[in-house]
């Protein structure tokens, strides 16, 4: 049983149809990238999942439900957390803040003004083990929005797989770091999101082939394949829209 | 009854036209730099002082040329020395800003000119009746507002439209970064655009001082409507504006010069309170005393169903 | 922090509160006490909105205001005997109404933060304003409305006559609202306030609703400030439609932009200084407010945040223990400056002035003279040389006592 499912999703602007009939299915635990020349519609399609658009025809299933014309916070709510491609942290809280924040409704407090925070022991213990595992436990009092690029990076991670969601979508988590700082956060993304689904869009083909199970092509708006590595990688479909630009760039 | 009617349309126009060229300058502002001018009418006020102090030595004419020139000089310097270097703290903070600048302005004026109401005229060319009709005078001074009112609502649009630097400004309205990016000097057309600005305001202070009376409270009568205007008119258009301030302008005057009000109502569903009902204003209230609030529950209606106004595209 | 520095801190504010009108006991001393009382509780409601939940108001006068008539109303009807209970209570009914208002306009107001609520927030507070014109009954008009605060169950012999009674009871509740609004910034909701206003994009994504964030915020903001009504109505014993207009939202506003908005502290300092501004500069010169205009701009483009933001500036350089090399910069900067502040003073207030001899720092000045001016024009411009010489080298001082980037160029 799939735990996200796609059927025949549409998306226009205005006159332009941005996504053109996109069906995927997703299954609990596997690790799915999307992969795609620019302006393919990745990240459009990442927000018809997430709830930020809605859709303008077809559905979206997570876990059984319809969250096609859901918020982000329902869906959030339903265990489908993410990242943004554009670093989207809270600025002016702490790091640590940051974290709780995003810990907050997985752990059924709701829009309570009851309890004091620096009283929920389990919280805090919680939010502090997230801060060990994308390794900021040392800045956990720092302005977010004074982080360094890479450990803004990992804080995004951080607040995304905060709430314990079964179902978490990265939209490229490694743009713009160096080498080794990217080489660190596949690592990390390999731990956090162990036993979980994973999406991601990433244009880096090493980290894509490394970390994935299955790949989709997006390719205007399309999805013109989806298989495992091996076979997307020997795809003559594939090649000629994509990775072969991609070979002859890098 | 059509006589009223023919004179609150004709003073609705010359409200309406007024406020517009207020609101022009305003959206134009917005538009560009994303910044509501809190203290727009506050230098609609300053234009009117300035007028008023010219035309005690050099007469109304010169006020007219020189009071929108300096307005818009000191306009471009708010921009210059204030505006620009809070902008890099943030939206709130260039809103308080022009916030802050409407009180030292209004205080400004106090201190130079006095509290009391100024004793500006126009000019005697212009003070005889238009036309009279079913008995009642138009005086030609409210004609002359509407004419230069379009006159220079022509001329903006036609600036806007026609010139080099209007299509560099249309252009700036949509695509800020990419003007940047074509290596036009975008601080500049910013100072330009609030000194432009700012100079309408000062117009629009210079021929409604006579007529409004110019005293330190003129810009807090105008000031919120304007703002209503530009937003029921939508952020950042200009035809909205044009719409709106004319709308705003036709219904206060209709709502004005009309005689009816809830008691009518009531007659006509045959219901009656006492007047000792605790609700008694309520029953009592007629169309005249809503005017002041007309204008205002427009906006909360407005920002509540449609958040973009009327012809506005953006949403904040 | 500890729990016991916490406590003692607010501990300290509790004793500061109720020995203050032992150290000033005049009666101008209490009737300001008795103002700044209303406008902590006041600002302290406003940052709730602005400083820690991100939305602008222009009207938030509306909920002090309603609260307050609604509070003079309750003193009407102790007085009348309609109703029977201790004027204690008076500010929790002008919170009562204050949060019933809020809940009502919050509904839709909240939907959007920025520029949509700044303008809902002005059309609501000029709608109100004016309504309050239109209904006599409930508003009284021009006059206002008044009441009598002696009446009802005396507490413990007391009949609330004296202002300085009624100081103690207002200090007692200005604890008591500041301490559940302090508490509430550290609840769930308090938190994703301010999450929601540096990025309500995300705050939905972490399972929130952006929208109703901001309505309990709302809300909660909308009770204070009507709890700060009730403390007016108390200590006036009347209340008129400015108190629910332009002129008081644009106050309120002044006072937690120039305390500071990131800090919990600022409005309480903004408040501080600007009841002290109202009170004692009105007395010296018909001219405060342009004084007012001024500072408030100068804030508004120097100290972004405010006051209280000024002084926490300073914590690192404190915790380094590098602020002794601070002192002789601020000095060489700070002296020049205040010279040519207060020459500027001088020049406006003499030409402005109807007196012969104008008194001024212990001066007897001659505006008539034109000695006096070209003087005080001199000392003008050289102390306005000297600050534009010093304020290098303070920059430099201050970048050397602290490596992080002042949080001005943040």
């Amino acid at each position: 049983m799939a735990i996200l499912s796609l059927k025949d999703v549409r998306k226009n602007f205005g006159e332009t149809e941005i996504i053109r009939g996109v069906s995927l299915d997703i299954e609990p635990g596997e690790k799915h990238a999307i992969i795609g020349p620019n302006g393919a519609g990745k990240s459009t399609l990442f927000h018809l999942i997430s709830g930020l658009f809605n859709v303008t025809s077809g559905t979206i299933e997570f876990k059984q439900n319809e969250i096609q014309n859901k918020t982000p916070y329902e869906v959030n709510r339903l265990g489908l957390a993410r990242s943004f491609q554009v670093t989207n942290i809270f600025a002016r809280m702490n790091v640590f803040e940051n974290v709780r924040c995003a810990l907050l409704w997985s752990c059924g407090y709701r829009y309570s003004f009851w309890h004091l925070l620096g009283k929920q022991h389990e919280l805090n213990e919680k939010a502090m083990h997230v801060l060990e595992q994308i390794r900021l436990q040392d800045k956990a009092l720092f302005p977010a929005g004074e982080l360094a690029y890479a450990q803004q990076r990992a804080l995004e991670l951080g607040i995304a797989i905060a709430s314990g969601a079964e179902l978490i979508m990265l939209d490229e988590p490694v743009a713009g770091m160096s080498h080794s700082e990217a080489e660190n956060a596949v690592e990390l993304i390999r731990k956090i999101t162990e036993g979980k689904t994973l999406i991601m869009v990433e244009h880096d083909m090493n980290i894509v082939f490394d970390v994935a199970d299955r790949i989709s092509v997006l390719v205007y708006g399309e999805i013109i394949a989806t298989d495992n590595p091996e076979n997307i990688r020997a795809n003559p479909r594939v090649q000629e829209a994509y990775l072969g630009e991609v070979a002859v760039s890098a | 009854m059509l006589e009223v009617f023919i004179f609150a349309t004709l003073n609705g126009l010359v409200t309406g036209l007024l406020l517009f060229m207020l609101a022009s300058g305003l959206t134009l502002i917005f538009s560009m730099m994303g910044v509501l001018n809190f203290a727009h009418a506050s230098f609609y006020m300053l234009g009117a002082y300035f007028a008023y102090s010219i035309s005690q030595y050099m007469g109304f004419w010169a006020g007219l040329l020189f009071a929108p020139i300096i307005v818009g000089v000191l306009g471009a310097g708010v921009e210059r020395y204030g505006l620009r270097r809070v902008h890099q703290l943030g939206h709130v903070a260039e809103l308080v800003f022009t916030f802050g600048m409407a009180f030292l302005i209004e205080e400004s004026i106090s201190f130079f000119w006095g509290t009391d109401t100024k004793n500006y005229r126009y000019p005697d060319i212009l003070n005889f009746p238009l036309f009279t009709l079913f008995g009642q005078e138009f005086s030609a001074y409210r004609g002359f507002m509407i004419g230069i009112s379009i006159a220079i609502f022509i001329g903006l649009y036609y600036v806007l439209t026609r010139s080099r630097i209007g299509i560099i400004i249309q252009a700036a309205i949509t695509h800020p970064h990419t003007v940047a990016n074509l290596g036009h000097n975008v601080p500049l057309i910013f100072m330009g655009v609030f000194g432009v600005g700012t100079a309408l305001a000062g117009v629009a202070g210079v021929i409604a001082g006579p007529v409004l009376t110019t005293f330190p409270g003129m810009a807090a009568v105008l000031g919120s409507i304007v703002f209503v205007i530009v937003v029921i008119g939508g952020l950042g258009s200009l035809a909205g504006a044009f719409i709106a301030a004319l709308l705003i302008g036709l219904l206060q005057s209709y709502a004005i010069a009309s005689d009816v009000g809830v008691p009518d109502l009531l007659n006509l569903l045959g219901l009656s309170f006492e007047r000792s009902h605790p609700l008694n204003d309520l029953w009592t209230l007629t169309l005249p005393q809503v005017a002041p609030i007309l204008p205002f529950l427009l906006l909360v209606l407005v920002l509540i169903f449609r958040p973009t106004g009327l012809l506005g595209k953006r949403e904040q | 922090m500890s729990m016991v520095k916490k406590l003692s801190v607010w501990i300290g504010y509790l004793v500061v509160l109720l020995i203050l009108p032992r150290l000033f006991d005049s009666i101008l001393a209490i009737s300001i006490l008795n103002q700044m009382a209303i406008g902590i509780v006041f600002a302290l409601s406003y940052n709730m909105l602005l400083g820690q939940g991100g939305m602008l108001s222009f009207g938030h006068a509306v909920y002090f205001g309603l609260g307050g008539f609604m509070a003079v109303h309750a003193l009407i009807m102790i007085e009348s005997e309609t109703a029977y209970f201790s004027i204690l209570l008076i500010p929790l009914i002008g919170g009562a109404f204050g949060l019933i208002a809020a809940i009502f306009i919050g509904s839709f107001s909240t939907h959007k933060a920025g520029t949509v609520f700044a303008m809902i927030s002005l059309g609501i507070g000029e709608l109100i304003a004016a309504s309050s014109l239109i209904f006599v009954s409930f508003f009284g008009g021009e006059a206002g409305i008044s009441g009598d605060r002696t009446f009802g169950p005396l507490f413990f012999g007391v009949d609330f006559a004296q202002d300085l009674e009624i100081y103690y009871l207002s200090a007692v509740w200005v604890f008591i609202a500041t301490v559940f609004m302090y508490l509430f910034t550290q609840t769930p909701s308090g938190r994703m306030a301010n999450a929601v206003r540096d990025n309500p994009e995300r705050a939905e994504f972490i399972g929130y609703s952006a929208r109703r964030v901001r309505f309990i915020s709302f809300c909660a903001s909308g009770l204070f400030a009507g709890i700060a009504g009730g403390l007016f109505a108390l200590n006036y014993e009347f209340i008129t439609d400015e108190s629910l207009n332009a002129i008081t939202s644009g106050r309120v506003l002044l006072m937690a932009y120039i305390g500071g908005l990131g800090y919990f502290i600022g409005p309480i300092v903004g408040a501080v200084i600007l009841t002290l501004m109202n009170s004692l500069l009105s007395n010296y010169s018909d001219l405060w407010l342009l004084y007012l205009g001024i500072m408030f701009v100068l804030t508004v483009m120097f100290l972004p945040r405010g006051f209280a933001g000024f002084i926490m500036m300073h914590q690192v350089v404190w915790l380094r223990g590098n602020l002794k090399s601070l002192i002789l910069p601020y000095l060489i900067t700070g002296i020049p400056a205040a010279i040519f502040t207060s020459a500027c003073i001088a020049l406006v207030e003499m030409s402005h002035l109807e007196e012969e001899v104008f008194h001024y720092l212990g001066l007897e000045l001659d505006p008539s003279a034109t000695l006096t001016w070209i003087i005080t024009i001199a000392i003008a411009a050289g102390s306005f040389y000297a600050t534009r010489r010093s304020v290098g080298q303070l920059s430099d001082a201050w970048e050397s006592a602290n490596s992080f980037p002042d949080s001005e160029d943040r």
